[in-house]
């Protein structure tokens, strides 16, 4: 039976999943970007040393 | 005009992306002062009680999947048109930011039907529909992790995510095509105005982060292209 204490789960729910999924997608773009950003410094070395040689 | 190779070197010669935090902030505070005026300022509502509450959450999510998607067919149709490597990036950052919304629309969606309508899930037209739209997403996202070749990937991700897309309008009208489970949209004309402002506030709260995220998400993917562009240029000999 849904009452007015379960109803109050429900939204805790609702409002903890938003904020589980706005997090969790933020936190995948910082280690995406972190990756991204060492990959690029790593080869732009490389081509900088070749260059360089 | 600009050519395509030129557009290779534009993306070439990309730098490591400058943007600060201060989106993040702005975007994800504006979200927890739009939830708090909306939690805190609506009364209960007269047959949902504050079960309406998860109305905040739940329609602004949806919104935020469909202007993703929009975009997605917006940059998709260009990428088809001109074949410039920033079109078909800011598409596949729009699509996987889309997914994302919309996985939590169906999410969001279920909670609210279990204490509202006795049942998680029922294959309803609207329900049916919006799950659809994130499967055609997720196998738009799968199509380019498992394609090596970068136009092949941009070609055929276009053309998915532009018919993915038009899937849009079907879900928007499902609930008036069908006879379904799931409430027609509400208006402003429709909604009582003690519910109006909340909704609007995390609409636009939402918005703020769907931008940071499409940004941020397309800054990556312009990193990553022109990490591949240089790995392939010294692959074949420096050049």
């Amino acid at each position: 039976m849904i009452t007015a204490a379960s109803n109050l789960n429900f939204i805790i729910a609702a409002y903890t999943v938003t904020w589980i999924v706005l997090l969790g997608y933020s936190l995948r773009l910082v280690r995406k970007g972190g990756r991204a950003r060492a990959d690029y410094e790593r080869i732009a070395q490389q081509r900088s040393g070749e260059k360089s040689q | 005009m600009i050519s395509s190779s030129d557009q290779s070197r534009d993306i070439l010669t990309a730098r490591p992306p400058r943007t600060g935090v201060w989106p993040a902030f702005v975007s994800f505070g504006a979200v927890i002062a739009a939830q708090a005026y909306a939690i805190l300022t609506s009364p209960a509502e007269g047959d949902m009680g504050h079960l309406q509450k998860i109305m905040y959450v739940h329609v602004p999510a949806a919104w935020m999947t469909f202007l993703s998607f929009f975009v997605v067919l917006v940059f998709s149709v260009r990428y088809l048109w001109r074949r410039r490597e920033n079109d078909d990036l800011i598409a596949a950052s729009a699509a996987e930011v889309g997914a994302t919304f919309n996985g939590l629309t169906l999410m969001l969606g279920m909670i609210w039907g279990r204490p509202a309508w006795g049942v998680w899930w029922v294959w309803d037209a609207r329900l049916t529909s919006t799950l659809v739209l994130f499967l055609i997403f997720v196998g738009y996202l799968a199509l380019r992790a498992f394609t090596d070749d970068a136009q092949q990937k941009a070609r055929w991700s276009a053309a998915v995510g532009a018919i993915g897309a038009l899937n849009v309008p079907i879900v928007y009208m499902s609930v008036k095509w069908w006879r379904t489970l799931h409430q027609p949209p509400s208006s402003p004309a429709t909604l009582d105005p003690r519910y109006t402002m909340g909704l609007r506030l995390n609409a636009i709260a939402l918005l703020l982060v769907m931008i940071y995220f499409i940004r941020r998400r397309y800054e990556i993917a312009r990193l990553e292209r022109a990490v591949e562009h240089m790995a392939e240029a010294a692959a074949m000999g420096g050049q």
